[in-house]
């Protein structure tokens, strides 16, 4: 009923259509042939031709028309470079912009450089430790202003000051010191060669220095009351709880904007929202979109589209590798084979994800096709069990060394359908004599101590392994990124394999694409034979728009797909 | 009556800060904090959450957290959202005006109605009306709001279409029929419970007045029934009405969260729910704060309109 | 025929309602009567239904989901995952039912000691103590509800404590007002002035003589609780599922609104009826003590 950001607030309704309406599966396999080509300059030139497609071909007219766009998560954070939501970010894409962004196809596209770095081109010196970037001279400020090298050196500054609230850090602090040539050249040096960091940088929207410097306290709200950007629309007000208006930059260094409005409308409530969309309140449905259960009767509604958005994240069993029981391979394997993810896909989510095997999702340019596929065999899971000398005791569960295969699973309050997956999969762990105990909270309980201590046995969640789509996900599964152990990092399974570390050390120093398609190749194989969490589907949002507005395009290097409004329009 | 105010509100400050220290210990010493709702977005480490949670001076004992905000709220500064920096007044004060707006319709509508059943039910004791008014009363105090609200926008907007199915205005238009438009359903709703109040409480000083003697003597000297009622019965009845309105504030804020809820109308209560599902210390604090005022300033009026209205009990306490 | 009367060496045996002029008072309340007939059919439905049903309340059966009430099997039709509504709806009842009475008997103890205490003593303890019971009040019970709900680990335990916590405030208030004036009577000052000790007193004799407001504010205070539950369990913060409670069924329902509509309509009308019928029956009881109670 409640909805609140994708995990936080429960109520993570996914919706899936059938995926192959998406043109993204037959884009996959040109972008891993490209990716594995890479290297050369093609890179830049291609980025350049790309440029032009990312912000889609707009008629380079007056803008004209407003779309109302629905989220049921709020918009509040209007400092780019602050802790935020995933709306938040979709709000970003339109007031800010980043040196460069990836695009629906995975590619990476310059906006505020002139060109993404790299080995190739020189970007990126050969130890891999000094970039330079040169930036556009025809940028803006919303204000007037114009862009210069000094805006994106006070950007990475602030992220790296440690009074300043940011959000995640890591990547920044690899960056030893920071310097400009000239007003349009940026140049940093880093302290060891680290790969991600473009990936990072694809989310790292710039702040303007000549308005922030002004103010000697970085974590002033004045900023995000009236923020200035470079981006295709302006702020022009935000009414809390309710709504927020953004209006087209006649000055934007890019193509458009075609629609001289945005607004973005925050209905808190899904079935509401749906309701809304219906009526045509609302011109734009997105993020948790539309409930599962409404999916049909939505694609059959007069005057309105329907988007299945394949989105980046899994939905899983997290489990803690400290429980006695879950601390056995055996069991892990055992239940991973024991779910009936095809019947819980399909009576759950109504068939709209598929079943999934990796933390990447498919159309990932590293994922790695060769993994073992989703099983159902609980027969084997009950033999493999047998063997492994959990016997099932008097009341069906099973024991072994005077430890029950019990263990709880959590996750968030207020999400129907998953709460309806856990009863699905508790009964298929009953069949082979393992007890699923049921015990959800609300998310600002989970999400605390509860999950960073590992506190839990075992969670049902679907995060986005990666950040800004880059393969490292070393923070996910490295053996250094134990918060209960290192207070850093987001391995809350506990997971330690010295193979996979030293494979992600080496990925992270690894410019080469192809080379580092090989290594994570490997770390999925690894990964995904120790099994510290159970993956169950690929996470697909359903989205929708009216008939009429045009331009709308799935990404999943974007936390919103509301990344491409500029080039959004209404046709007839 | 000077020193009684002075009295009142000195008690009413003492009684704040009590609310104040509650509801601090409340939030701070529960399990959870204001980070959790960036892990779910994926990039927040461990790390990152230490940090932040210094940077926001919640690592500090409790005790020193709650004297830290005292003293600001004693200078009158409420503190800032944790989310968007605003400052907590200001958001407050964006929502208090649409709270306002169903609780001032509602309970008119709520006056208007009840008093006009209960008034009826008086007149016309032990008869079926009367009966029946009795009956619905008890079932009106006994309905879920929600559920009612849920049938409310169930028949009347998505099956006829007549009213729109929440917010308060429509963006773009703003206009007097639009808004108008949309506080019909939620007016109704949170409406049922005060028109069940209403009723019963009007019924029965109703009945309390009809037989005291300056009726009898106006009926006597042959002043038709119906005025006698309206000018003599209802000018009494009424004074202790509003005090009843003062100590009814409570319920009311109560009943707006929800009704606000399901009508996803911006007002407090949406902005409480909000708040407190993500741990938005500074503006759950401002709120338990504001909402006491408020139930306070309520009891404070009735009050003295009951003194007024019975100098023997001026000066009582309540 | 003989005029003398004979009269009977032995009394004859009065009846409950001759011996109690109170409960002659509430058989006459014919909506209270209603009102217990109506608890008692609900209590019995969810205590002892479930084992009459073939169904259960946890048994999913995918292929059976949605069914429409009166059409087969079920006779409340089924739920998004097949379960029996009729099952749910009194499994649900055992937790709402449950939780309703041991939040309402959890505050009745602490609004009666603290009451008592208040009343007993005023001066300094009686002030602090009435100033405390305000200063709750204050909050808005919805208010202090959520703020404590959302910050909790949901769980039937915790839900009791926490309806419990935001209901023993008004039992206080009447048992304090109670106490203060039942101690300055006669009775009362005997008893000290013979050296009782100041519990025996309390217990011995000021409550006996408060109990009739406080029978009546825990009736009342029932049907708040049951209401209490199902709106934090409605705001998705109370009873969490597999655990069903009126409150949570109704959570659910919301999105079936349209297409499965009985989802929504049932667990509201069971507890509506229940809390109405507790109502009543407090109405009843008010009416029939009134005399007992002192104005």
């Amino acid at each position: 009923m409640n909805d609140h950001s994708s995990e936080l607030k429960g109520s993570n309704m996914k919706r899936t259509n059938k995926i192959g309406d998406a043109p993204m599966g037959k884009l996959t396999r040109r972008d891993a042939v490209f990716a594995g080509a890479a290297t050369f300059a093609l890179g830049s030139l291609g980025s350049l031709g790309l440029a032009a497609r990312a912000h889609a071909a707009a008629p380079a007219t007056k803008p004209t028309g407003q779309a109302i766009l629905g989220f049921s998560q709020e918009v509040t954070v209007l400092h780019p470079l602050m802790t935020a939501n995933e709306v938040d970010q979709g709000v970003w894409w339109n007031l800010f912009s980043p040196l460069w962004m990836l695009d629906a196809e995975g590619k990476f596209v310059p906006l505020l450089a002139k060109s993404v770095p790299t080995l190739e081109n020189g970007g990126i010196s050969a130890d891999g430790l000094s970039w330079r970037v040169e930036l556009r001279n025809d940028v803006k400020w919303h204000d007037g202003k114009p862009l210069t090298a000094e805006d994106v050196k006070y950007s990475i500054n602030l992220m790296k000051n440690p009074a300043f609230r940011a959000r995640n850090r890591t990547a920044f602090e690899y960056i030893a010191s920071v310097g400009v040539e000239g007003d349009h050249v940026i140049t940093w040096k880093l302290k060891e060669p680290y790969a991600p960091l473009t990936s990072v940088l694809s989310w790292t929207f710039i702040v303007p220095a000549h308005i922030l410097s002004q103010n000697p306290d970085p974590n002033s709200p004045l900023f995000a009351a009236a923020p200035v950007g470079t981006g295709p629309f302006k702020f022009v007000s935000r009414k809390t709880g309710d709504h927020l208006i953004l209006e087209a930059n006649p000055n934007y260094f890019g193509k458009g904007p075609s629609l001289n409005r945005l607004i973005f409308k925050y209905v808190p409530d899904l079935n509401a929202m749906y309701t809304q969309f219906k009526t045509g309140e609302i011109d734009f449905i997105g993020l948790q979109g539309i409930p599962a259960n409404f999916y049909k009767e939505a694609t059959a509604l007069r005057g309105r589209r329907v988007h299945a958005a394949p989105r980046g994240g899994v939905e899983n069993l997290t489990l803690n590798l400290a429980h006695p029981a879950l601390a056995d391979k055996t069991v892990r394997k055992a239940l991973n084979i024991a779910m009936d993810r095809q019947a819980i896909c399909d009576l759950v989510y109504y068939g709209v994800p598929k079943p999934a095997n990796n933390y990447l999702v498919p159309t990932h340019w590293a994922s790695n096709p060769n993994l073992p596929k989703p099983e159902y065999d609980p027969k084997k899971a009950s033999a493999m069990l047998d063997q492994a000398g959990w016997v099932r005791g008097a009341d069906g569960i099973r024991v072994k060394n005077g430890v029950r295969l019990s263990f709880t699973n959590s996750t968030t309050t207020g999400n129907q359908l998953r709460a309806q997956t856990q009863q699905l999969i508790a009964d298929d762990f009953k069949k082979i004599g393992v007890e699923m105990l049921i015990k959800n909270m609300v998310a600002a309980v989970l999400w605390a101590d509860f999950w960073r201590n590992s506190e839990f046995d075992s969670l049902m969640t679907a995060p986005t392994y990666t950040i800004a789509s880059d393969p490292d996900i070393t923070h996910r599964f490295g053996s250094a990124s134990i918060p209960k152990e290192t207070k850093s990092g987001s391995n809350v399974s506990q997971y330690k394999n010295a193979g996979v570390d030293a494979l992600l050390a080496r990925g992270r120093q690894e410019y080469n694409l192809a080379k580092r398609k090989e290594i994570y190749a490997k770390v999925q194989e690894l990964i995904m034979d120790d099994l510290p969490f159970l993956p169950l589907f690929y996470e697909v949002q359903i989205e929708g728009t009216k008939t009429g507005l045009d331009g709308y395009a799935n990404n999943v290097n974007a936390l919103a797909n509301s990344w491409n409004a500029a080039s959004w329009r209404w046709t007839a | 009556m000077a020193r009684y105010l002075l009295r009142r509100l000195l008690q009413s400050l003492l009684l704040l800060a009590l609310v104040s220290v509650i509801a601090f210990a409340i939030l701070h010493l529960a399990p959870g904090g204001p980070l959790a709702q960036f892990v779910a977005t994926g990039d927040l480490g461990t790390e990152d959450i230490d940090r932040l949670m210094k940077q926001y001076g919640l690592d500090r004992p409790v005790p020193i957290q709650y004297l830290d905000w005292a003293g600001s709220i004693a200078t009158g500064d409420w503190g800032n959202s944790y989310r968007d920096q605003l400052p907590v007044l200001k958001k407050i004060g964006m929502h208090v005006g649409p709270t306002l707006e169903l609780m001032v319709s509602s309970t008119l509508l709520a006056m208007f109605i009840g008093g006009m059943i209960g008034i009826l039910g008086a007149v016309r004791r032990y008869s079926f009306f009367d009966h029946l008014a009795t009956i619905g009363a008890m079932v009106a105090l006994s309905i879920p709001t929600f559920w009612f609200g849920l049938a409310v926008i169930y028949v009347f907007s998505v099956n006829l279409g007549w009213l729109p199915a929440g917010n308060r205005e429509t963006i773009g238009d703003g206009s007097f029929i639009d808004r108008l438009q949309h506080l019909v359903a939620p007016c109704i709703v949170l409406a049922l419970v005060s028109t069940a109040v209403w009723s019963r409480y009007m019924r029965s000083s109703m009945l309390d007045v009809v037989n005291q003697d300056y009726i009898r003597t106006a009926k006597s000297k042959g002043v038709p029934a119906m005025q006698i009622l309206l000018r003599h019965a209802l000018r009494n009845a009424l004074l202790p009405m509003i005090t009843i309105t003062g100590l009814h504030v409570s319920t009311l804020l109560s009943g707006a969260l929800v009704t606000e809820t399901v009508f996803t109308w911006p007002g407090m209560g949406r902005l409480f729910l909000d708040s407190v599902s993500n741990r938005d210390y500074p503006v759950v604090m401002g709120m338990l704060m504001f909402t006491a005022c408020m139930v306070l300033l309520g009891s404070l009026v009735a009050d003295l309109l009951y003194s007024v209205a019975d100098p023997r009990i001026k000066g009582a306490s309540k | 025929m003989s005029t003398v009367q004979t009269v009977p060496l032995v009394p004859p045996r009065r009846t409950l309602a001759e011996r109690y002029p109170a409960l002659r008072r509430f058989l006459r309340h014919r909506a209270a009567l209603l009102g217990v007939g109506i608890v008692l059919f609900m209590t019995l439905l969810s205590f002892v239904g479930p084992l009459l049903m073939p169904f259960n309340a946890t048994d999913t059966d995918i292929r059976a989901r949605l069914a429409v009430p009166f059409g087969g099997p079920h006779v409340l039709g089924t739920d998004p995952l097949g379960r029996d509504v009729l099952a749910r709806l009194m499994y649900a009842g055992r937790i709402s039912l449950a939780v309703g009475f041991a939040a309402t008997a959890l505050s009745v103890v602490v609004g009666v000691l603290v009451g008592l205490v208040a009343g007993f003593y005023r001066g300094a303890i009686g002030a602090a103590l009435m100033r405390f019971v305000d200063a709750m009040l204050c909050f808005p019970t919805i208010f202090l509800l959520l703020a404590v709900a959302a910050l909790i680990e949901p769980s039937v335990t915790s839900i009791v404590l926490l309806i419990a916590l935001a209901s023993w405030m008004e039992v206080a208030r009447v048992v304090e007002g109670q106490i203060r004036s039942l101690r300055e009577r006669d009775f009362a000052l005997a008893a000290e002035s013979l050296g009782a000790s100041d519990s025996r007193i309390m217990f011995r004799e000021l409550l006996p003589n408060a109990v009739a407001p406080i029978v009546v504010a825990a009736t009342l205070n029932i049907a708040h609780a049951i209401l209490a539950e199902s709106y934090i369990s409605f705001l998705g913060f109370g009873i969490q599922p597999p655990t069903p409670s009126w409150g949570n069924m109704l959570e659910n329902a919301q999105s079936y609104l349209t297409n499965a509509p009985w989802l929504a309509i049932v667990p509201g009308l069971a507890i509506t009826l229940t809390v109405t019928s507790f109502n009543f029956i407090g109405d009843g009881l008010r009416d029939a003590l009134d005399a007992k109670l002192d104005r």
